[in-house]
Order: C-alpha cells, then structure tokens, then sequence
C-alpha cells in the first residue's frame, strides 16, 4: 500500500473507533502511532517523536490560555456573576411574551464575554435561569432549548477557547479573531431573541409572562452587573488594545474573578476545589486530544494527504464558493455526532489549505478570520444539533422532568437561525472584517 | 495531584499579573511628566527591579506543562475523556463494559508509553546541557517535573484500567462513566 | 528514483531561506542525482513539534533532513556563539565561510556528533529597530527590548535594556501595542514582518556587525552514511564551504529588500559614526570575557575559540 493510501484508509479507522466509543484523543492517538510506524517501517521515528512531543504540546504559551480562562469561567459564576446577570436581563425583559428566556439569552450572552466555553456557559445559565422559566409557566422543552442555545454564546462572543485553538493552528493572531468574533456573537444573540418571539407566537402556551418590573427596580438589578463589565472590558479590551497578550489577559481576567468570588464570599473550601477540579478535568481531556491530533496530523502529513487532497479540490474546477459550501454542509453533518473541539482539530489541518489555495478574492489573512468565524459557528451548532449535542445532554442532565425529544423539536428553531446566521455571514464577509479594518 | 497543578496554575495566574503590572508601571515611571514629578522615586522604583518579571513567558511554559501533566490522573479516575455513545447505546451493556475495558488498557498503555520516553526526553536535555532563554535553568528541571505527574497518570491510568476489566468480568460498577465533562 | 529524504523545517516555504536557500538546494540535488533522489519538503513544522525540536529530529531521525537555528536549543552548540558575539562578525559570506571552517575544525564530532551539517551560515548584521531614536547606549535605559539569542539578551541587558522574550511571529502585536519598544533583527526578517510600518527609527552599525545568528542545514548522519557513494558525492557536492557562502550571499540580498522598505516608507535610518560605535563595542568586551569564562567552566577553551573565530572571519572577509 502507498503511504497515500495508508493516510486516506485512516480517516474511516479513525472514525469507526471514536464510534466504538473510544476516548477522541486516544483514538487520534493511537491511529496516529500505528500509521507513523507503518509509513516509517518501525516504531523507532514514533518514540522517538514521543520524546519532546508530550512535553512540547503541553508547555505551549499560547495554549496555557485554556485552563487559565476555564478557571476564570468558574470563579465568576461563585462570584455570583451568573446571577447578576440574569436578574439585570429579567428586569428589563422579563414581562414580555417569552420575555424570562431572552433574559437567559441575555444573561448567556453576557457570561459568554467573561467565560471561554459554552458548556460552562450552559450549565452555568441553566441553574440560574431553568427553574426560574419553569416557575413561570415555560414548557419544558422551549426552556431546555434556549439554555443550550444560549450556551453557545460561550464560545461564540470572545473570549473562546475554540477559536484560540483555530489561530495556533493556522498561525493566525488570537487578538484578530477574538475582534472578528465580536459583531457574529452579537448577531447571534439577536437572532436567538428573534427566534424566541418567533417560537412563543406559534407556541403560545409554551411561554408565560410576568408583571413589569418599576424602573428603579430595573436600574438596581443593572448596577449588580458591573463586576461583569468590569472583568470583560479588561480582559478582552486589554486583548484588543494589545496592552496585554491573550494568555495574560486569562490570567488578569482569572486573578480578577477569583477576587470578586472572594469579596462575594463564594470561594471557600469546597466551591474552590470543585472549580479546580473541573478544570483539571476539562483541560486534561482537551490537552490530550490536543496531542493525539497532533500526532495524527503529523502522521497525515507525511503521507501527503492534506498536499494532495488540495492539489485535487483545486483540479476540480469548482468554484469556490461551492467549496466553501460543502465542507460547511460536512461540518452540520459531523457535528451532529461529533464535539466542536475534535472536529476543528481534526479538519482544519486538511480543509485549511484547501481554503487558502482557492480565491475568494480577500488576502490570506481576512480569508483565515474569515473562514475561522464561519467554522466556529457551524461546529458551534454541533453542539445542539441532535442527536448527540453536548450542551443538549448538560442541560437535560439538569432537568430530569423534560423528555430529551421535546428539547430536540424546540432546539430545531435555534439551529434555524444559527443556519440564517451561517449564510449571512458567507454572503457579507464584512460582517466579520468591518471592525478589523476601522482598526487597521 | 489534580489539587498541585491547581496551585501551580494559580501561581501562574499571579505571576503573569505581576509581571503585567510591572510592565505597565514600568512603562510609567518613564513617562516624561512622571520622571520630572517625581524623579528620584521613579528611578529608584526602576532600578529596585520595577518591571515585568525576567522569564515570565518561559516560567508559564514549564509550569503550564507541569499542570497539564498533574491534571491528567483526576481525569483518567473520574472518565472525562471525550467519547462518542450514541452509537453505542444502541448495544447491549455488556459489549458497551467490554470496550471500555480496552479502551481503558490502551489509555494505560499509552500513558506509560509517554512517561517512559517523556523520561528519555529528559535525559537528552541533561546530555545536551539545553537551558532556557533568559533565565537560563536547565531545561530538564521542567521535564522532570512533568515526569513525575506523568507517572502518577500512568499509575492512576493502570488503576482504572485493571478496574474496568474488573468492571466488564463481574458486571460491578466501579468508576463514572466516560464523557461526562464539559470544555 | 532510490531515496527519498524528509526535509522538514519552521519558515513557511515562501520565506526567503526556504524559496532561495533550500529549495535551490533540493532541486539542484535531485537534478544532478539525475532523479535517483528526492527531496520532500515539509514546511511550516508540517511533521508536527516545536522548533526547538528540529535538532533532535534530525538526529534521532524523524526527518532526515532540517534547517534551523542553534540559538533554539540554548547550550546544545555553544560553541556556535561565538559568532553570535556583539561587534565580532563581519559580511554574512564571509562570517558564513568563516562558520563553517570553524565547525569542520572544532563541532563535527562533539557538538555536530549525529548531524552531518551541509550549510552552516549566519544572517545579515543586526539592527536595532525602534520606537524611538537610539544613538548612545543610554538611550536603551529602560527600553523594553527583545533580542533574539542568550548571547543578545547578556547584552543589552548590560546596556540597561529590560529584556523581554518572546518569540519572533509576536514581535510585530508587541511592537504596534508597546508591549516592547524596540526590537533587535537583520534587514532581511523585517519584510516579512512589516516591521518598517511598525516603527518610526532603525539604528544600523555601518562598516561593523552589532551581532548574527547562526543556523544550519543538517542531515542525519546515518542515513547519509547509508547512501550509495555516488549519491554521497552528489550531496557532498552541494553542501560545505561554498554552499554556506552561497547561504551567507542570499541573507545579505534579502537584507538590500527590507532595508529598502525602511526607506520607502520614510523611516528614519540612523547611520552611526565610528565615534558613536565605540561606546556601543565597550561593554561587548565584558561579555566577551565573560563568555569565555563560561565556555572554560564547560571545558572548552573560549579564548582560542574567539581568536580562531576572529581569524576565520579576517581570512574571509579579505578574500
Ligand atoms: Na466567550
Ligand atoms: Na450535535
């Protein structure tokens, strides 16, 4: 066999052993190890490899950001930030019609600004918001759903770990992306509202309403939420006006929301260790896929085929919008099955240099923002997309009661707008690159 | 373990705001209108150190490795890894406790794997007499340290490995699930 | 066709060393092996790892073929510093043939043991680009500077920079917010960095080499070793003292490019006197001394390793 053939006859190897349930970075792990010593014909190269690659993978300044922003994540909800936020939103929204879940979206999109993952994001929201919208009369299913749309606000207004993860893989500036992110996050929120009014006109009953809150009520609930502004307008204006570099800027934004958890009296023994060891465990699972991609793209490499690949897509003659469209309709498809982090660490290696090599009339910088900020929406919907949607399973993990199908038919509506949202942002690049280029 | 790396992460964190704050004060003391008000002190601030700390970005590599490494028992034990069921869910319980019983041996594999040639790694750094940038400590100051938490992962991995094959012979639950973690 | 070699290094491969140095290398190989070998590039780190990695690749064999720059690894060819010495380098061809003869001499079987190297050179002098005008020495009191090797960063911290590390894809963010104010390159890297549209001053030595960085094409030992002879001679004919001048001849035509942006954009090029030099080239001496106390606790003789040095570049630098 060629060593070409070996690398394409991995993909489906790989595939069938993340679906016998195998640990994603193992199997990349693994698949990568035997393809390396069958291409070298031994297992000298791969230990050899192995010798600086763990350690050079995991000592890697710019990915030292992740821990440091999921800590940061879980000391601002026991600085009750969570809280804050949701009240402020359900001051000022909560008597309209579906009224209490734009407040969550609300509140979602504002923790999404301190917090870099949208499954903290969710359960995060999800504790504070879900018995407060079933008290109020909201449908099992609608509530479910909002939460664990509103969750992917996490990831997708900056800070995001996701998109830290896609700029060291195309060598692109964090600080850049995190811009380009800002006005596609905002949309997001917007449309996710829209979809609420949307859904609680066609499903009345699914919605309840609540007396207006008095004005100075509504102003009492929004000064709460200035440790929010405060922590967000430091850490990521910090990261836009380069004061500091991103990594430093998880570190201020960790330092500062660990104090106000301590002047709020959240952070005390139990509540500390727990924020740590959830942690530990979410940045040790994504380290190791981490390395097992590395590992199996450094095997893929050396068979040539991302170089080939490109070389074939580009031959076709298709346009390249027509490119862009179905590997967009293969990340919908992967996603329903597969989680946002594996799947960019898995295709962008391959489906990168297919992008860069066609012309859509942009230069090579806007185009990789430009296509990051796509990607990390159509990965993002993954995460709600059934049947397997991680942020779906944490929130129905939270309310026992509700039936995953009723999540599923509701999520539907959501996953809509994130599809409008998706070939908005195609059709108008600028959308993403306007700010980019006032500050340029 | 999982409770050191958490401590080194914290170190991290604050050595990273120091060494902003000293940049930040640093760049202040110069400003033309500070050093004219306040001369003297400015200038003895500047020379006590006042300024970001020397090998910062190197220190957070090493110790960020370190905390990756102490981080990876607690997730072994608790089943974090990232996993895919949905197609298996649809088998019968016990070929589901049979993979992940091997599952859980390759992950103890290959964790003993890494450490033992993380170990080989660390002594070609002390053959080569490699040092860091700035600081100049030896490089294998760094790998020994995340040697050691890879050998506690290697161990914990082995644990959980031989009580998964327990878990799949006698139809005992002994560890969580896979995959129930959030990132 | 009979072999294939892996060449894997950091640059993108439309950098000037890959696209000048290493692809001329390649083709000129493959054509003269009449296609019996065959050069595979991997570019960009493709193969996976860091560059600090690419010395124990080469050796241990996951590539057989590398370029990189001994300054990565701090310690593991400390005797290649000594080119990297302020005020001690003259033109890159001439320090270039200079580096390789020295190596021949001194690294093959000791620091080289493994690697068999095929180009050893050294790029342009440095520069001092910066914020603001730098004339004296003191003017680097408190300048947040990054500089590029163990042996730069000795030194301008004796100058009373703050030194800062940091590796070079950063440095253009950090220059535009202030992170730093000054950094510390040849010509050649500031093009493709866009550094001249970043700062307003550059601060060139005319006549003198404020400092280089050395670098190396190597392969590894034991796959050249198992090549049929006339293949040897094949590499052998491309690689050694020409090849490194021939290296040493690009970097200084990539400095001509980026020194000419600095002047399209308006810059101000500060040119420094011989008088204005001679406060710059005192405390390169203290350092001299004390890198050669430093070689002598490793067992090394710095002293002949400088005078050897210096000797080398003078035969050169007059031919
Ligand atoms: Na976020
Ligand atoms: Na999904």
């Amino acid at each position: 066999m060629t060593d070409f053939a070996i690398g394409m006859w991995s993909f489906p190897i790989l595939l069938l052993l993340i679906f016998l349930r195998m640990p994603i970075g193992l199997a990349m792990f693994a698949v990568g190890f035997l393809g390396l010593s069958w291409v070298t014909g031994g297992t000298t190269v791969v230990l050899s490899k192995l010798k600086l690659e763990t350690y050079s993978t995991f000592s890697s300044y710019s990915l030292s950001i992740v821990p440091m922003f999921l800590l940061m994540g879980h000391f601002a909800t026991l600085g009750g930030m969570s809280q804050a936020l949701f009240r402020a939103a359900e001051a000022f929204l909560g008597h309209r019609k579906g009224g209490l879940a734009m407040a969550a979206v609300g509140a979602c999109a504002g923790f999404g600004s301190i917090c870099g993952s949208s499954l903290a994001t969710a359960a995060t929201m999800s504790k504070v918001a879900l018995p407060e919208l079933k008290r109020n009369g909201y449908s099992g299913g609608f509530a479910t759903a909002t939460l664990a749309a509103g969750g992917t606000l996490g990831i997708l207004i900056p800070p995001s770990v996701i998109l830290v993860i896609y700029a060291i893989l195309t060598e692109q500036n964090i600080a850049k992306l995190f811009m380009a992110a800002f006005v596609p996050g905002i949309l997001a929120a917007a449309g996710y509202m829209i979809t609420i009014m949307v859904y609680a006109r066609l499903h009345p009953d699914a919605a309840g309403q609540r007396p207006p809150m008095p004005w100075s009520e509504r102003l009492r609930a929004l000064l709460d939420v200035w440790p929010v502004l405060l922590v967000f307008l430091a850490v990521v204006g910090g990261i836009y006006l380069g004061i500091f570099t991103p990594t430093e800027g998880a570190a201020v934004g960790a330092f500062g929301t660990g104090l106000i958890a301590i002047i709020n009296g959240g952070l005390r023994g139990r509540a500390w260790l727990e924020s740590f060891y959830s942690t530990a465990r979410s940045t040790a699972m994504i380290f190791f896929i981490v390395l097992g991609a590395g590992f199996y793209n450094g095997f893929l490499a050396l068979t040539q085929v991302p170089q080939e690949l490109s070389v074939w897509v580009t031959s076709l003659g298709l346009s390249p919008w027509m490119v862009l469209v179905l590997i967009l309709v293969l990340y919908l498809v992967m996603g329903c099955v597969m989680d946002s982090l594996s799947m960019i660490l898995l295709t962008i290696p391959i489906f990168w240099p297919i992008i860069s090599a066609l012309d859509f009339g942009m230069d090579p910088e806007e185009l990789a923002i430009w296509f990051g900020i796509i990607v990390l929406i159509v990965v993002e919907v993954g995460l709600i997309t059934p049947p397997v949607g991680m942020n779906l399973f944490v929130i129905n993990s939270m309310d026992r009661e509700t039936p995953i199908s009723h999540t599923y038919r509701a999520v539907m509506y959501f996953v809509a707008s994130d599809i409008l949202r998706v070939a908005l942002l195609v059709i108008f690049p600028s959308i993403s690159l306007f700010l980019l280029r006032i500050f340029h | 373990m999982a409770i050191l790396g958490g401590l080194v992460l914290t170190v991290l964190v604050l050595l990273t705001v120091v060494s902003v704050t000293g940049r930040a004060l640093n760049g202040v003391m110069h400003l033309g209108w500070v050093e004219s008000l306040a001369g003297p002190l400015a200038q003895g601030l500047l020379d006590a150190g006042l300024g970001p700390i020397t090998g910062d970005f190197e220190l957070v590599e090493a110790g960020i490795a370190f905390t990756i490494f102490a981080f990876l028992p607690l997730a072994q034990i608790s089943g974090s890894h990232a996993t895919v069921d949905i197609f298996t869910s649809f088998l019968p319980i016990s070929a589901n406790r049979v993979l992940m019983a091997l599952w859980e041996v390759l992950f103890a594999a290959a964790l003993i794997v890494i450490a033992w040639r993380l170990y080989e790694g660390m002594q070609g750094k002390m053959r080569y007499n490699e040092t860091t940038f700035l600081l100049q400590f030896p490089v294998w100051w760094a790998f020994a340290a995340s040697f050691a938490a890879a050998v506690m992962a290697a161990l914990v991995s082995s644990f959980t490995a031989a009580a998964r094959v327990w878990e799949m012979l006698t139809g005992a639950s002994v560890l969580p699930e896979f995959g129930e973690v959030d990132h | 066709q009979e072999v294939t070699l892996k060449m894997h290094y950091f640059l993108p491969p439309q950098a000037i060393v890959p696209k000048d140095v290493l692809d001329v290398w390649a083709k000129k190989v493959e054509a003269e092996s009449e296609g019996r070998i065959k050069i595979q590039q991997f570019p960009a780190m493709q193969l996976g790892g860091r560059p600090p990695e690419l010395a124990d690749q080469v050796l241990d064999g996951v590539a057989d073929i590398i370029w990189t720059l001994p300054g990565y690894t701090p310690g593991r060819f400390p005797s290649t510093e000594v080119f990297e010495l302020p005020f001690i380098a003259a033109g890159p061809e001439a320090t270039s043939k200079a580096f390789w003869e020295f190596t021949e001499n001194n690294m093959m079987d000791t620091e080289f043991a493994g690697i068999k190297p095929l180009g050893l050179w050294v790029h342009g002098p440095g520069v001092i680009h910066s914020e603001d005008p730098l004339v004296s020495p003191d003017d680097l009191n408190g300048v947040k500077l990054r500089a590029p090797s163990r042996v730069t960063n000795m030194y301008f911290s004796r100058l009373g920079a703050t030194a800062i590390g940091m590796p070079v894809p950063a440095v253009p963010e950090a220059l535009s917010k202030g992170v730093i104010d000054a950094t510390v390159l040849p010509w050649e890297v500031t093009t493709s960095l866009k550094i001249a549209e970043l700062v307003d001053n550059h601060t060139q030595f005319p006549d003198e080499t404020l400092y280089v960085a050395t670098m190396f094409m190597g392969m590894n030992q034991g796959v050249y070793d198992d090549l049929p002879d006339d293949l040897k001679a094949v590499i052998d004919a491309n690689s050694g003292l020409e090849f490194s001048g021939f290296a040493g001849e690009v970097m200084a035509k990539g400095d001509v490019i980026g020194h000419q942006m600095a002047v399209d954009a308006g810059n101000n090029i500060i040119s420094l006197t011989p008088e204005q030099i001679a406060p710059w080239k005192a405390p390169a001496a203290e350092i001299e001394a004390e890198w050669i106390e430093e070689m002598n606790g490793r067992g090394l003789d710095g002293a002949a390793m400088v005078e050897e040095a210096k000797a080398l570049i003078a035969k050169y630098d007059a031919m």
